[in-house]
């Protein structure tokens, strides 16, 4: 679905993106799973943090392309000791032309965004029964 | 340990995670002086979770990236100012017929990471709670631990 695995070099842990991005902030790569079932794609993306309505996701011209944005706690919190900063998450997927993007759902649980990309019909395979004649 | 340099591949295996915490854990004091950003980063390769410190008044207030895990997979621990936070982080998916996994980044397995407070902690008064992926533990200072004011006497 993605020529993806061939175009990357990256780190297992959460990699900051450089990016040219007027807001203030990091910007990560969340960490992904790429699932291809017979009747669909399924992305499976770590997303500590977000809220779901902190999530946008936006398919075009087959580029599906994350982002997400989470807050640090306001408050008189003094910092002791930092491993992991507040921001954003950003990622794009290609994103093959049997995917049906109108079907295209997206659910979200204890920070892990799934993703469901639903293939055309007329792509799934198909078990023709064979009647006596 | 040999007394030559280690050798840092250029492309990062899981020994060089572990060699990064190992490096971590050998130098740094458990919660040291504010880390600065690039120190932070890349301190903490390879660490599940990452946790972040606070101090919120009369209590620390500790925060770890749990993505994926159910609170009911997390066991957190305290005794005296140390606090420990273990679990395992399951990723199972559906195999059969005609499935394919592309592409595999997110990983599984057991966890367990302990630190030790600069002071103790009044456990009656502690609280977790989980949101989004993210464990939040209140933890109020011992009252013993607080500093106090102490008036001199004139005799």
């Amino acid at each position: 679905m993605s020529n993806e695995q061939s175009r990357e070099i990256e780190p297992r842990a959460k990699s900051e993106l450089v990016t040219e991005d007027t807001r203030p902030g990091f910007v990560f790569r969340p960490d992904v799973d790429i699932l291809e079932r017979p009747d669909a794609y399924v992305i499976h993306a770590d997303l500590p943090g977000v809220a779901e309505d902190a999530v946008d996701i936006h398919l075009d011209k087959g580029v599906l392309t994350l982002d997400a944005r989470f807050a640090e706690e306001a408050g008189e919190r003094r910092p002791v000791h930092v491993e992991y900063r507040a921001g954003g998450y950003h990622r794009e997927f290609r994103i093959s032309e049997d995917v049906d993007p109108t079907r295209v759902a997206a659910k979200m649980k204890d920070g892990v965004l799934e993703l469901l990309l639903p293939k055309t019909a007329e792509r799934q395979p198909r078990r023709i029964t064979v009647e006596a004649a | 340990m040999p007394s030559h340099q280690v050798h840092r591949p250029s492309v990062r295996s899981p020994l060089s995670g572990l060699l990064d915490e190992l490096r971590r854990e050998l130098h740094a004091p458990f919660f040291g002086p504010l880390l600065s950003r690039e120190a932070a980063y890349q301190g903490t390769r390879g660490v599940f979770p990452p946790v972040n410190l606070y101090e919120e008044g009369d209590a620390y207030v500790l925060t770890a990236e749990l993505p994926g895990v159910a609170p009911d997979a997390i066991d957190v621990s305290i005794e005296g100012s140390t606090i420990t936070l273990s679990g395992e982080r399951k990723i199972e998916y559906a195999t059969g017929e005609g499935t394919a996994v592309h592409r595999r980044e997110r990983q599984s397995g057991t966890f367990r990471r302990a630190f030790e407070l600069p002071r103790e902690i009044d456990l009656d008064g502690a609280k977790a709670s989980h949101k989004n992926g993210v464990l939040t533990l209140r933890l109020p200072k011992a009252a013993k631990a607080r500093p106090r004011q102490v008036t001199i006497e004139t005799a």
